[in-house]
C-alpha cells in the first residue's frame, strides 16, 4: 500500500463511555430549489462561445470581476461596465488534492485558483492533465486552453496550459 | 454605550469523538453543571434569560433548543437561538453580552450555551446544506460535480483552508515543520486539559510529518478532530458579578465582522480575495474590539490569547492579524517558545480547536477559556497573572470573525 492511501492515526488518550440507547433514523435533505440571478452572466456566456473573455467592472471602485458578479460587495453598486480581459493568467494559490479515481488509485492533482491578467478576482480552475505537481507555484503564468466546440458554459475553458516563465530573479 | 458586562463563570462538558453515554440535552446539562459549580450562590431562579446555539443541521435534529429547555432550566424564560456556522459559539457569547448590556427590565443574568453532538447527526448533510447552493450554481453553469468535488475536497473546511495555507507558507517562507510545531504545542497542552479531546502528551514533530496528506500542504495529523461537547458561560452585570465570584472578568470589547468570501465567489462570480490569507475581516474586528476596550498596544497589553484555529497555519495567521505579533514573525515565536504555557504571550493553552472541535461550541470555548485564565480557574493555568485576554472565532468561507476582549478591570469611562 502506498504512503498516500494509508490512514495512520496518531495515538491519543482515549476514554471508553458506556453506550446509551440509540435510535437510528434517517433525514432526507436532497431536494433544493435555489434561485439566483443570471442576467449579469448572459453576455459573458455568449462571448465564451466566440472564445472571448469579458468581465464586468464596478464603476465606483473600478474592480474587475471575472467571472462577472451581480453586485460589488464593497460599494453596493451593480457593475455595469464590460471590459475585455486576456487569456493569460497566473496562479493565485494552489493545493494538491489526493482523491481516488475509478480504479482506486490515488491521484495527485494540483487544484488552482487563477487570477486572469486584467481581473481583480480569482476563480477555481484546473491545470493541464500532464503537469507535474511539484512544478506548481504561486504566480506561475498560465494560459486558457479552449475546448474544440464551445457551448457557452464555464467549462469552455477546459483547463489552463502552463506557459514558460520569463521572469528573472532580481539581483 | 450600554452597561458594563461581566463573565461570572464558564463551564465545559467532557469532549470525545463519540459521547455515546449521553443524549444532546444531557451533554448541555453537563456543561451547565460545571459552569454553576464555580458560582455556588447562583441557582436556576437567578438566571433571567438564555441564549443557545449550535451549527444548524450537523446534529440531525431541528429545534434542539426547545428539546433541551428543561435541561437548561429555561422554562418560562426568554430563550433565543443563534447560529452562524463555524462562529456560532462566538455569536452566542456576543448575543449573551448584548442581552445583558441592553438593560432590559428584569434581565441581569444570562446563561449562554453552545453545544454540538456531531456523532449523532450526519456532518456531510449539514455541510451540504451550507455549501450546496454555491456548488449547484457552479454545476448549473457547466462545471461537472466530480471536478467541483476535487476542487473543494468535497466541500469540507479543509478544502478552503488549504488554499490559505499555501499562500501563508509562501508569504512567510516556512515549511511543514513549522506547521507541525504548532500542532505539537496544541496537543501537548490538550493533554493537561481535562475536557479536551485529542490528548497526545508524547507527540513529536516527526510523528505529525509521518502522516499522509489530506490535501497538500495539510497532513492528516494537522487536522482538527470532530468532537461532541458543550460549553456554557454566565454573563451578568458588574454589581452582581462581584457578589457571585472572586475575580469577575469584564467584557470590554466585542466585534463580529464579515468580509467578502474567499475561494468561492457569489453565484458563480469571482471571489475578490485573491490572497485568502490577507483577512481584512480579522484586522477590522481587532480594530473594533480593541478600540472599545481601550487597548492601544495589543502586543504589550494582552497577556493571553485563545484563537480559533482548526488548522495550524490559521493559528499562525490569526495571531498576526489580531495584532499580537508582527506580520510573518509568528512561526519564529512558536520556535522560540514565546507562545508556550510559560512564555511571554501564551496562546491556546487549552489545546485550541486543533485538539477539540465541537463545531458549535468551539468558538465559545475560546473566550470561556480566556476568561477562566483571568479568574485563575483554568484547567491548564498559565503561571503568570493574566490581566487582559482575547478569544476569537472564525467561520464561513474564510470570512466571518468574532472577537471578545476581556480584562479583570472594567472599561475606562469618559464622562
Amino acid at each position: 500500500m502506498s504512503k498516500q492511501t494509508q490512514r495512520k492515526s496518531l495515538d491519543y488518550v482515549k476514554k471508553q463511555y458506556k453506550r446509551t440507547r440509540t435510535m437510528p433514523a434517517s433525514w432526507y435533505l436532497s431536494s433544493y430549489n435555489y434561485k439566483y440571478n443570471i442576467t449579469h452572466f448572459q453576455p459573458f456566456l455568449e462571448k465564451l462561445k466566440e472564445k472571448k473573455l469579458i468581465a464586468n467592472q464596478c464603476s465606483s471602485c473600478n474592480r474587475v470581476f471575472y467571472p462577472p458578479r451581480f453586485v460589488c460587495g464593497k460599494c453596493l453598486v451593480k457593475p455595469d461596465r464590460w471590459v475585455d480581459i486576456r487569456e493569460t493568467a497566473s496562479v493565485a494559490t494552489y493545493v494538491i488534492a489526493y482523491l481516488k479515481d475509478e480504479e482506486g488509485n490515488v491521484q495527485e492533482k494540483p487544484m488552482v485558483l487563477v487570477n486572469h491578467d486584467g481581473a481583480d478576482t480569482c476563480s477555481i480552475a484546473m491545470l493541464e492533465p500532464g503537469v507535474d505537481v511539484k512544478d506548481t507555484y504561486i504566480k506561475m503564468p498560465i494560459k486558457a486552453h479552449w475546448k474544440e466546440e464551445t457551448e457557452g458554459g464555464l467549462m469552455d475553458i477546459e483547463y489552463y496550459d502552463v506557459m514558460e516563465d520569463d521572469a528573472e530573479d532580481l539581483e | 454605550m450600554g452597561r458594563q458586562v461581566a463573565i461570572a463563570s464558564a463551564g465545559f462538558s467532557e469532549h470525545a469523538s463519540k459521547r455515546s453515554d449521553v443524549s444532546m440535552p444531557e451533554l448541555a446539562q453537563e456543561a451547565i453543571e460545571d459552569c454553576l459549580k464555580k458560582v455556588p450562590s447562583v441557582e436556576f431562579d437567578d438566571i433571567n434569560a438564555y441564549v443557545n446555539g449550535n451549527m444548524p443541521a450537523f446534529e440531525g435534529s431541528n429545534l434542539p433548543e426547545l428539546w433541551m429547555t428543561d435541561w437548561m432550566g429555561a422554562r418560562n424564560k426568554p430563550l433565543m437561538r443563534v447560529t452562524t456556522g463555524g462562529t456560532t459559539g462566538g455569536s452566542v457569547a456576543i448575543a449573551g453580552y448584548y442581552t445583558v448590556t441592553a438593560e432590559l427590565p428584569g434581565i441581569d443574568t444570562v446563561l449562554a450555551v453552545a453545544f454540538e453532538q456531531q456523532s449523532q447527526g450526519d456532518t456531510s448533510v449539514g455541510l451540504a446544506s451550507v455549501a450546496y447552493g454555491e456548488i449547484s450554481i457552479l454545476n448549473n453553469l457547466g462545471i461537472p460535480y466530480d471536478q467541483l468535488n476535487r476542487l473543494l475536497s468535497a466541500g469540507a473546511a479543509i478544502g478552503v483552508a488549504a488554499y490559505q495555507a499555501t499562500t501563508y507558507m509562501n508569504k512567510c517562507r516556512i515549511t511543514e515543520e513549522d506547521l507541525a510545531r504548532v500542532v505539537v504545542q496544541n496537543r501537548r497542552n490538550a493533554a493537561k486539559t481535562w475536557w479536551a479531546h485529542l490528548k497526545m502528551p508524547n507527540l513529536t514533530i516527526e510523528d505529525v510529518l509521518d502522516t499522509p496528506y489530506v490535501q497538500y500542504p495539510l497532513r492528516y495529523g494537522m487536522v482538527c478532530p470532530a468532537s461532541d461537547g458543550c460549553c456554557a458561560m454566565l454573563f451578568t452585570t458588574e454589581e452582581k458579578a462581584k457578589d457571585m465570584c472572586d475575580i469577575p472578568v469584564y467584557v470590554n470589547g466585542v466585534a463580529s465582522v464579515a468580509n467578502e468570501t474567499a475561494v468561492l465567489g457569489y453565484d458563480g462570480g469571482g471571489s475578490a480575495q485573491v490572497d485568502p490569507s490577507v483577512q481584512l475581516g480579522a484586522m477590522k474586528s481587532a480594530e473594533l474590539a480593541y478600540g472599545q476596550a481601550g487597548i492601544s498596544f495589543p502586543r504589550k497589553e494582552i497577556d493571553y490569547a485563545e484563537v480559533y484555529a482548526p488548522f495550524p497555519n490559521q493559528e499562525l495567521m490569526w495571531v498576526e492579524k489580531l495584532g499580537l505579533f508582527e506580520e510573518t514573525t509568528a512561526p519564529e515565536m512558536y520556535e522560540t517558545g514565546v507562545t508556550a504555557r510559560d512564555g511571554e504571550l501564551p496562546v491556546n493553552c487549552s489545546g485550541g480547536v486543533n485538539s477539540t472541535n465541537a463545531i458549535g461550541a468551539s468558538a465559545m470555548e475560546r473566550p470561556a477559556t480566556a476568561a477562566l485564565q483571568i479568574m485563575g480557574k483554568a484547567s491548564n493555568q498559565v503561571p503568570k497573572t493574566v490581566h487582559t485576554a482575547i478569544g476569537s472565532g472564525w467561520g464561513g468561507s474564510l470570512n466571518f470573525i468574532t472577537l471578545l476582549a476581556m480584562s479583570d478591570e472594567p472599561r475606562r469611562r469618559f464622562t
